[in-house]
Parts: structure tokens; C-alpha cells; sequence
């Protein structure tokens, strides 16, 4: 494979993870609209812990599971 | 302009992106208890589709097919997706107060579902044209809301039907799913 194409690779890669980590950051930046803090979803759909929408994560917190 | 809508009709009813690819199964079972929560979820990837496939054509043809790195296309596609999810989310932020409070929460879960990154990569692999990439990419959200609307409005019926124990929540809602996936396989008699 070129080297300018490993480069290329390797420029593009880092340029997206740069977009990504900038609007995330910028994002939990943005104030939330007034009435929205404490928005919920209706799901239990699936016993995926690692989904920020599974109740398990407010019953750590100490608030009630839905 | 006749394979435009048979691209349509195949994209909403007949390669139905959930009933018959089964992507995008866990807002599927997750987002379709009540009908609210299915038209804000419906809504919001339709949304994201859409601006996801445009961004990402783009970037396919001008950065990656010049530059000779098709084979970035996947990791690509994936972080462009999670960074649109976090733009569109920000934009609503600020803009729309009401929409975002209908579809906010559902904007970080779009960057898990499989269909947007299915969309973005089948427009590629099937060498669509720009028409065709615009008319499958709001035809599979399309297909995909359909059916999350129907099937949010059946489980609202079964929450008060006299089920089986047994039965009770998911196990019917999959039943219920797969007895769709069997009505929806008729349309192929369309095209």
C-alpha cells in the first residue's frame, strides 16, 4: 500500500475523530431547553445495560425505575 | 422514473427494512409501547437517514473514491453518523425547544441503530445514482416508521387484551411481529 495513502487514511481518521470529539463537547455544552432536564424514553425493549435509555441507570442514581 | 417507484415501494413495504432485514430491532421492541414515542422515533431517524445518506454519498465520492481509501468507507460512515446525530441534536437545541422536547431523547439512540449505517452503506455497494440514493434513502425510514407506527398501535391494544401469562410483553410482541413480517412478505406480489 503508498505511504500517501496510509497518510491519507490516517489524516482522514484522526479529521472525523476530531469532528466527533468537537461536536460532542460542544453539544453537552448546548443549555437544554426549559422543560426538557429530565426527559425520558418509554423503553424496555431489551436488558442492554450499556444503553443510556435502560432504567437500570436511574435505579443507580437512586431515582425510580419506570 | 417508473424504477424510481418501484425503488420505493421495494424499500417501504417489501424489503421492509425491519420485517424482512431485521435491522433495527431494538427501538423496534423498545421505542413501541405507546404511539407518541413511535412517531418521534418514526420522525427522528427519518431525519437522520436522510442527512446521513446525503453527507455521506458526498464524502464517498469526493474525499474517499479521489483519494483512493474506499476501503474507510465503514469507519467513516460511522463517525459521520455519530457526529450528525450530535450536530442535529444541538441544532434542534437551540432552535426548536418543542421538537427537541419530542424527539430529543431519541436523537442519542439513533447513532446504535443499524439502519442508518445500512442505508449509507447500501447506497454504495448498489452504485446508486444521486436519485436513486435520495429515493431508497427516505423510502427505508419511511418502510421503518410505517411499521413502528402499526405495531405501537397493536401492542396499545394488547397491553389490554386478555393474553396468557405466559405470553405477557415481549413474547407476544414477537409473535405479533412475526405474523407482520408474513402479512408485509404479500407485497411482494407488487413489483
Amino acid at each position: 500500500m503508498p505511504v500517501q495513502t496510509i497518510v491519507g487514511a490516517i489524516l482522514l481518521f484522526g479529521g472525523l475523530v476530531a469532528v466527533y470529539i468537537f461536536l460532542f463537547l460542544m453539544n453537552k455544552k448546548t443549555p437544554l431547553p426549559p422543560g426538557c432536564e429530565n426527559l425520558k424514553a418509554d423503553c424496555e425493549g431489551c436488558k442492554d445495560l450499556s444503553c443510556m435509555n435502560n432504567p437500570h441507570h436511574d435505579k443507580r442514581k437512586g431515582g425510580s425505575v419506570v | 422514473m417508473s424504477e424510481l417507484v418501484t425503488l420505493l415501494v421495494t424499500s417501504v413495504l417489501i424489503n421492509n427494512v425491519v420485517l424482512n432485514q431485521f435491522l433495527g430491532m431494538c427501538p423496534f421492541m423498545g421505542v413501541s409501547r405507546k404511539r407518541s414515542s413511535a412517531i418521534g422515533m418514526g420522525v427522528a431517524v427519518m431525519f437522520v437517514i436522510v442527512v446521513a445518506a446525503l453527507v455521506t454519498y458526498a464524502l464517498y465520492y469526493l474525499v474517499l473514491v479521489p483519494l483512493n481509501l474506499q476501503f474507510m468507507d465503514l469507519i467513516t460512515f460511522i463517525l459521520v453518523i455519530a457526529s450528525l446525530v450530535q450536530l442535529t441534536e444541538m441544532f434542534i437545541k437551540k432552535t426548536s425547544p418543542s421538537l427537541y422536547k419530542s424527539l430529543g431523547v431519541y436523537l442519542p439512540l439513533i447513532t446504535t441503530n443499524c439502519v442508518v449505517l445500512n442505508v449509507c452503506l447500501v447506497n454504495i455497494s448498489n452504485s446508486y445514482n444521486f436519485a436513486q440514493m435520495l429515493v431508497y434513502s427516505i423510502g427505508t425510514p419511511l418502510g421503518f416508521a410505517l411499521v413502528l407506527y402499526i405495531f405501537s398501535t397493536i401492542r396499545e391494544r394488547l397491553d389490554i387484551a386478555n393474553v396468557p401469562n405466559p405470553l405477557k410483553g415481549n413474547p407476544i410482541a414477537l409473535i405479533v411481529a412475526a405474523i407482520m413480517a408474513m402479512a408485509f412478505s404479500g407485497f411482494a406480489g407488487i413489483v
